[in-house]
């Protein structure tokens, strides 16, 4: 999904974000989005994800403004993951109960999700006990089982040990690359930004700009 | 100091023997109040949940009505009950009067604000956060309600219960829009509030240990609740 941004901006109350923010985030790319603290980045993706719709400008997802059937076909991986008070295994499988899949599907996509992240172990365990790391990976473990076309991820692997910040890099890159979907993703860390992302957009506040 | 022990004693005596009359109060306290709150909490905590989450002029306002009528009492809710259920009043036609499903609605109507206003309160606190993920995954507005509904469910019942405490235990609204009769209406709060007058100890005494029980089981199913759940 590709999603263009055209003279967007955002204040609260007196304060300017982001001012006629004009980008274009391709369709089956890793963009990074990188800035100083403050710059606006994550209302950005609050904006793109449709949690905010308090701005100026136009935001087009695949030419077509934002609609319900689109809400559908995105997701969004907070920095802090809210994780249902339900077992490890609910938590995966609840993106397909909301769209009514059948449960044989539902099983088995789940259980293939759950052995991939390798946590057979856990997967009658409540969730939100998880520690930090087993918390991000169900989070996008559960983000990305519904095979959304746009995935928005605001800082997901700040704070969790290195080896889940490693299995979550290779599991957005594959996802990204294999199924051919949009990711834009909040990091403040360059090697991962120099690594996992295709393009690198920094974000400066009033205007946005620098590609590599 | 006499008839007060031979006033429990006798008590006693009534509770063990399964005396008809004083179970038959004891289980028309329990299905009224019961079917008020079950009434209250099915309409009022989606509705509030709904309400709850969605931003608009006026939350404040709303949060300040809801407390208000939290501390209604519990007269004032008779009165307008009595009102409109009398022969002459706009719903005198249904002749309810006199009748538990006056005093189910009258319970009903002194328990909502206090579910509504807990409810709304706790929404806008923790619900949105929960309203926001529902959101990111594909839910819609009606499975985003729900969702936050289930992830709360261990507060939103401990509002119930404690509905039903404030319920079962109210005299005031009952006794006006129910009348008091005998076989019919006749709750624990209100056979008490009439003993009492009468100096007739031994029943009252009788209904208030088991209203006092009720009480303790409440709040030990509350407490071994909130354990269980602190435990999850």
């Amino acid at each position: 999904m590709e999603v263009r941004l055209e003279q967007v901006s955002k204040r609260y109350g007196q304060k300017l974000v982001f001012e006629n923010l004009n980008e274009t985030f391709e369709s089956g790319k890793i963009t990074g989005l990188v800035g100083d603290n403050g710059a606006g980045k994550s209302t950005l993706l609050r904006l793109i994800a449709g949690l905010d719709t308090d701005y100026t400008g136009h935001i087009y997802y695949n030419g077509q403004p934002l609609s319900k059937p689109l809400y559908q076909q995105m997701t969004m991986v907070f920095q802090t993951p809210y994780l249902l008070k339900r077992s490890v295994y609910d938590n995966i499988a609840y993106p397909l109960q909301l769209r009514h899949r059948p449960s044989a599907e539902i099983k088995q996509k789940t259980d293939a999700m759950i052995a991939r992240l390798g946590i057979e172990k856990l997967a009658k365990q409540y969730a939100h006990k998880l520690s930090g790391g087993e918390s991000q990976k169900v989070a996008l473990a559960r983000a990305l089982i519904f095979e959304p076309e746009l995935v928005l991820l605001d800082e997901p692997m700040s704070g969790i040990d290195a080896a889940s910040v490693s299995f979550m890099e290779q599991m957005i890159q594959e996802y990204a690359r294999e199924y051919r979907k949009t990711v834009i993703m909040i990091t403040h860390n360059a090697r991962q930004a120099e690594e996992l992302c295709d393009r690198i957009v920094h974000l400066h506040g009033a205007s946005t700009g620098g590609v590599c | 100091m006499d008839y007060i022990i031979a006033g429990f004693w006798k008590a006693l005596d009534l509770i063990f023997s399964g005396d008809a009359e004083l179970w038959g109060i004891v289980g028309l306290s329990l299905r009224v109040s019961g079917s008020a709150i079950v009434i209250a909490a099915l309409v009022i905590i989606p509705l509030f949940t709904f309400i709850g989450l969605r931003s608009f002029r006026g939350e404040r306002v709303l949060s300040r009505v809801l407390n208000a009528m939290m501390s209604m009492p519990s007269v004032v809710v008779g009165l307008l009950v009595s009102v409109c259920l009398s022969r002459r009043g706009p719903l005198g036609h249904l002749q309810l009067m006199y009748t538990p499903t006056a005093m189910i609605i009258a319970q009903v109507i002194l328990v909502s604000p206090l579910i509504a206003c807990l409810t709304y309160e706790m929404v806008k606190h923790r619900g949105r956060e929960i309203q926001k993920l529902g959101q990111t995954l594909g839910a819609s507005r009606i499975q985003s309600t729900f969702m936050v509904i289930s992830e709360l469910k261990s507060e939103l019942f401990i509002y119930t219960v404690n509905g039903f405490s404030r319920a079962i235990s109210e005299v005031g609204a009952v006794m006006m829009v129910g009348g008091n009769i005998k076989g019919d209406t006749r709750v624990i709060t209100t056979t008490i509030s009439m003993l009492n007058s009468m100096g007739d100890y031994a029943m009252a005494f009788a209904l208030g240990m088991i209203l006092i029980v009720i009480s303790l089981l409440i709040n030990s199913v509350l407490y071994t609740y909130k354990e269980k759940r602190a435990d999850v």
